[in-house]
């Protein structure tokens, strides 16, 4: 652990360390274990590539648009890391405004399935804001929170933080993108838990999102939304219907066996058993074809890179990179957790993409995002704690 | 919570917090994935195979049919097969989709109903609504899948009777199986859109025509649709073959010459059989009215199929063993044969025939009214006299009398290798109290005599008994497959004849027998025939049924049965050929039974001269028993 600061570093007390001094802050662990988990999801695009028929090199393959997004997801991490993340705090409120500009515009031009507005074209690629939404708003609540840092114990920032999420929050909500909502929830419960907020407060809160929960279930939330969280209840009442993904999905992760039936073997997701097995049920696939082995393997990296996430906040000589760190944690966590648990059939089916496995240039570029500013942080402190 | 201020030491506090919940939350998904993929990892094996797997069924071919010149008579033709399964047809759309097939296969959509209604499986399971589809229409129908769900293509082997209605009623036809069927046989591979056999030897040698079946393994994709045939894990076996008793030739000279005395005789129906009195082989099989079991192979329409059920004149059934009747004066064989050996007779014992002979307050009268005196056994079987039989009756008494009509196979089925065959009534002390419950009455038993009263016969049963009568006293079960030869043309099962037993009779009673027949003919009895350069030897029939009309009059069907000596001698026991003719309900002024074998005999001899009766077929009220 640290050797506490009483001032976070000044803009001149970094601007002059040298090169290897940013090197030696430089969180490689961090760095490696993103590069394993992005390199198991494009393990995951190829397989599903080949066993629908399609050339993985053909420019239409997912597999060669994972290459391309895995590509600018790099250097979209490195820039960041470059980039002055104390920037952010200046440009926390017009970040706040474009996050809310693009996702009007996704409702507006935006294109999905069964008539849901989450996707902008941007020439071959297509791109989900809501995904960026998420990063954008853990710099923003970040920011909120740091400058606040001596008013936690008080409602009103609590308060302030929940309204500032709420915009965002009904625009993902009237896409409808019931996943990406409450990962939002979630990275704002964690944000306010991990920030020092007052735990009396946070428990009112709490046992008030709980009581609002009828409420939104009658007033909220689409019919189809309503079966997926009731079908994972009992997935053999109505094995063709609504229990049917989480049935199905179950079979894939159990069928692999300790080792699975090895890269592109899988035959669920091949024979169409597997409801859409390229994205929100990509971690089935991989349980398949890669086995518990595969599985632990990946659970491992989500321990290790939170770790390192955890770290670089602790490690951060201000309270915005803390805060920051604990957005991202959350954000990683809770999609792990609620992605994971949908397709073991713990967890309600929520479209949550699981973080680098799942399909999906904006998850990717948004992760890049993340991370390369909590490298940003890691660089910019004094010195490499571990 | 007392201090609401925050510090590094609280941050501290919470990260472990976040980092221990992170820690349980996904040591709860890792307790799950063992539980899946460690422990459950089997049945979930299991689940993924089923769930992309099914075994279906690999069709064998049919065994093909021959005659006995290896002339082919049922081939095995590739045909479309249009099927719905009703499973992947909505609700919904299932009028529409019955009217649109209805249309594309010239179809009533009432078929098309009652087979969806009437389908034997279940709904995931395929119905067999039309086969035989011109490629055409089968390839329209492919293209028009999407406006078809549910409807499918596929290539069946269509069977293909070659000689069309000829030997139909011997043959007999495929159709789908039904649902009591299917369920008796499903354990041993039928299918819930097979063909099985129906009718005939098809159906009689269904096990050894149909082969077995083979098994592969077909991935599918969760819409159903086939992907690739995974294994092959049996073979299908191609089906026997059957090479047949029957000769086409003789066949279509015995249709020639009974569609001759259907149309002479105005009857409604007629039958006539050959067959070789030394094995038991059926040589010729007629049976008319029938039906064509191309039209059954083709898919036969409701409407088709209840015309020929509802038909009086029962064309699906074959009337030489699946309907029995009175034998009249041709049972007088099992009376004459009977009082020979159990020594009532000798060939020069006289009898005194009468007009008629009384018993109690009734008279049981000679079809000829004058009598014909005091005459010998051969004499009473030639002239076929009634009163000499009654006595016959009466020396034998009733268990004598059935006693030797069992002999001669009466009363039992001959064990025929076709389907459905009647065994006729024999009637005795037993039958009689098991039936009406009370004893033989003396009048019925003269009338068993001639083979009148209870007593019944098929066609076939008379030929067999005439049969034996002609080789010497050897009751063979008649057959109409002579040889099964497997798909590599190996023989399975050769042609064996079956003896069913000896009849226990001299030699010498039944050459007295046969010299009897003989003089049916040389004594003019059958008119002309014995004018023919064939020497022929056998015995009318009128055989009275039914109620009396206005005038008192019974209504009659008409028998002539006989054989032919290889070398004209009678008294040898050496015919190859036996033939019966009978007349259903014919009521002509002559035995057109008779006038039928003939002209079948004249076509079959390469006669040149037609000593046809023509007067003798017309209808008329020839009235007693000849």
């Amino acid at each position: 652990m640290g050797v506490f600061k009483a001032e976070p570093a000044k803009v001149q007390d970094w601007a002059t360390r040298s090169v290897g001094a940013y090197w030696r802050a430089y969180d490689i662990q961090l760095a490696m274990y993103a590069l394993l988990l992005a390199g198991l999801g494009l393990a995951m695009s190829y397989s599903s590539t080949v066993v629908t028929g399609v050339n993985p090199l053909d420019p239409s393959s997912n597999f060669l648009r994972g290459l391309m997004w895995s590509g600018i997801a790099v250097i979209v991490f490195t820039t960041a890391t470059v980039f002055d993340y104390k920037w952010l705090k200046t440009f926390a409120w017009p970040i706040y405004f474009v996050n809310l500009g693009l996702l009007g515009l996704s409702l507006v031009i935006g294109t999905g399935v069964g008539g849901a507005a989450r996707w902008i074209a941007i020439g071959p690629l297509q791109f989900q804001f809501s995904e960026l939404a998420k990063i954008l708003m853990i710099v923003v609540l970040a920011n909120y929170l740091a400058v606040r840092q001596d008013r936690l114990g008080s409602i009103r920032v609590i308060l302030g933080a929940c309204l500032l999420m709420v915009p965002t929050w009904a625009l993902v909500m009237l896409q409808p993108d019931l996943g990406t909502s409450l990962v939002l929830a979630g990275i704002l419960a964690g944000m306010l838990f991990m920030s020092g907020a007052s735990m009396k407060w946070l428990t009112v809160l709490a046992g008030f999102v709980i009581a609002m929960i009828p409420i939104a279930w009658t007033y909220l939330l689409r019919d189809y939304q309503k079966q997926r969280l009731t079908g994972f209840l009992n997935p053999a009442s109505d094995p063709q219907g609504a229990g049917y993904q989480v049935l199905q999905s179950q079979i894939a992760v159990g069928s692999g066996g300790l080792f699975g039936k090895g890269l592109t073997n899988g035959t669920q997701d091949a024979l169409a058993f597997l409801p859409v097995g390229d994205t929100d049920f990509a971690f089935a696939r991989l349980a398949e074809e890669l086995g518990f082995v595969g599985a632990l393997l990946v659970f491992v990296l989500f321990v290790v890179l939170l770790w390192r996430v955890l770290m670089a906040g602790y490690r951060s000589q201000d309270r915005f990179g803390t805060i920051f760190a604990a957005g991202i944690g959350s954000m990683i966590l809770f999609q792990v957790v609620v992605n994971v648990g949908m397709v073991i059939g713990l967890l309600p089916v929520t479209g949550i993409p699981l973080p680098f496995i799942t399909r999906g240039g904006a998850s990717l570029i948004s992760l890049a995002i993340g991370l390369g500013i909590l490298q940003s942080i890691n660089i910019r402190q004094a010195k490499a704690e571990w | 919570m007392v201090d609401e201020r925050p510090g590094r030491e609280r941050q501290l506090v919470r990260f472990i917090a976040f980092g221990i919940a992170a820690l349980i939350a996904i040591s709860g998904l890792t307790a799950r994935m063992v539980y899946l993929q460690l422990v459950s990892a089997q049945t979930y094996q299991k689940l993924a195979v089923s769930n992309s797997t099914f075994q279906q069924a690999i069709p064998s071919t049919r065994g093909l049919i021959y005659d006995r010149n290896g002339l082919l008579l049922v081939a095995n033709l590739p045909s479309y097969s249009v099927k719905i399964r009703p499973s992947d047809l909505p609700f919904s759309q299932r009028a529409t989709v019955v009217a649109q097939l209805a249309a594309l296969l010239k179809m009533d959509p009432a078929d098309i109903n009652a087979s969806i209604d009437g389908n034997p499986g279940s709904t995931f399971d395929l119905v067999r609504i039309a086969q035989g589809v011109p490629i055409e229409t089968a390839n329209l129908i492919a293209e028009e899948h999407l406006a078809l769900p549910g409807v499918e293509v596929s290539v069946d082997a269509l069977r293909h009777y070659t000689q069309s209605s000829l030997l139909s009623s011997v043959l007999g036809y495929t159709g789908a199986i039904d649902a009591a069927t299917l369920k008796q046989l499903k354990s041993v591979g039928y299918l819930p859109d097979d063909l099985i056999g129906r009718a005939g030897v098809e159906a009689q040698y269904e096990t050894q025509l149909r082969g077995t079946y083979g098994m592969e393994t077909i991935q599918r994709d969760a819409t159903g649709r086939q992907i690739q045939v995974l294994s092959t894990d049996s073979q299908p076996i191609a089906g026997d073959s059957l090479t047949l008793t029957l000769d086409t030739k003789l066949q279509q000279q015995a249709l020639t010459a009974v569609n001759w005395a259907m149309r002479a005789a105005k009857l409604k129906s007629a039958v006539l059989i050959a067959m070789n009195p030394q094995t038991g082989e059926i040589l010729a099989m007629v049976s008319t009215p029938t039906y064509d079991d191309n039209q059954f192979a083709q898919g036969i329409s409701n409407a088709q199929f209840q015309a020929l059920l509802n038909n009086p004149d029962k064309p699906l059934l074959n009337h030489a063993i699946n309907l029995q009747f009175p034998e009249g004066s041709t049972y007088k064989l099992v009376g004459g044969t009977g009082a020979l050996a159990d020594k009532k007779l000798t060939t020069t014992t006289l009898v005194q025939t009468h007009a008629y002979i009384q018993i109690g307050p009734d008279k049981f009268w000679d079809w000829n009214k004058r009598g014909f005196g005091a005459i010998n056994i051969l004499h009473g079987f030639a002239d076929s006299s009634d009163t000499f039989f009654y006595q016959v009756a009466q020396m034998l008494g009733v268990e004598r009398l059935s006693y030797w009509a069992r002999q001669f196979g009466f009363g039992a089925p001959t064990g025929i290798d076709l389907p459905g065959e009647v065994s006729g009534i024999v009637p005795d002390e037993k039958w009689k109290q098991d039936t009406f419950g009370q004893a033989m009455l003396p009048g019925e038993l003269v009338q068993a005599g001639i083979g009148q009263g209870f007593d019944t016969s098929t066609p076939l049963q008379v030929l067999n008994a005439y049969a034996a009568l002609a080789n010497g006293g050897t009751l063979y079960q008649p057959q109409v497959v002579r040889e099964i030869t497997g798909p590599d043309g190996a023989i399975v099962r050769p042609f064996v004849p079956i003896v069913l037993h000896k009849l226990p009779v001299s030699a010498g009673v039944l050459a007295t027998m046969r010299v009897a027949a003989r003089m049916v003919v040389t004594t003019h009895h059958t008119y002309n025939l014995d004018a023919e350069p064939f020497v022929i030897a056998g015995k009318t029939g009128t055989a009275e049924f039914g109620v009396r009309d206005a005038q008192g009059r019974l209504p009659y069907h008409n028998w002539f049965v006989g054989f032919i000596p290889l070398h004209g001698d009678v008294s040898k026991p050496d015919s190859q050929l036996a033939v019966i003719g009978f007349n259903e309900d014919a009521n002509t002024v002559g035995n057109s039974a008779t006038e039928m074998i003939k002209y079948f005999l004249q076509i079959h001899f390469g006669v040149r001269h037609d000593l046809r009766k023509f007067e003798l077929m017309q209808k008329g009220n020839f009235y007693g028993g000849n």
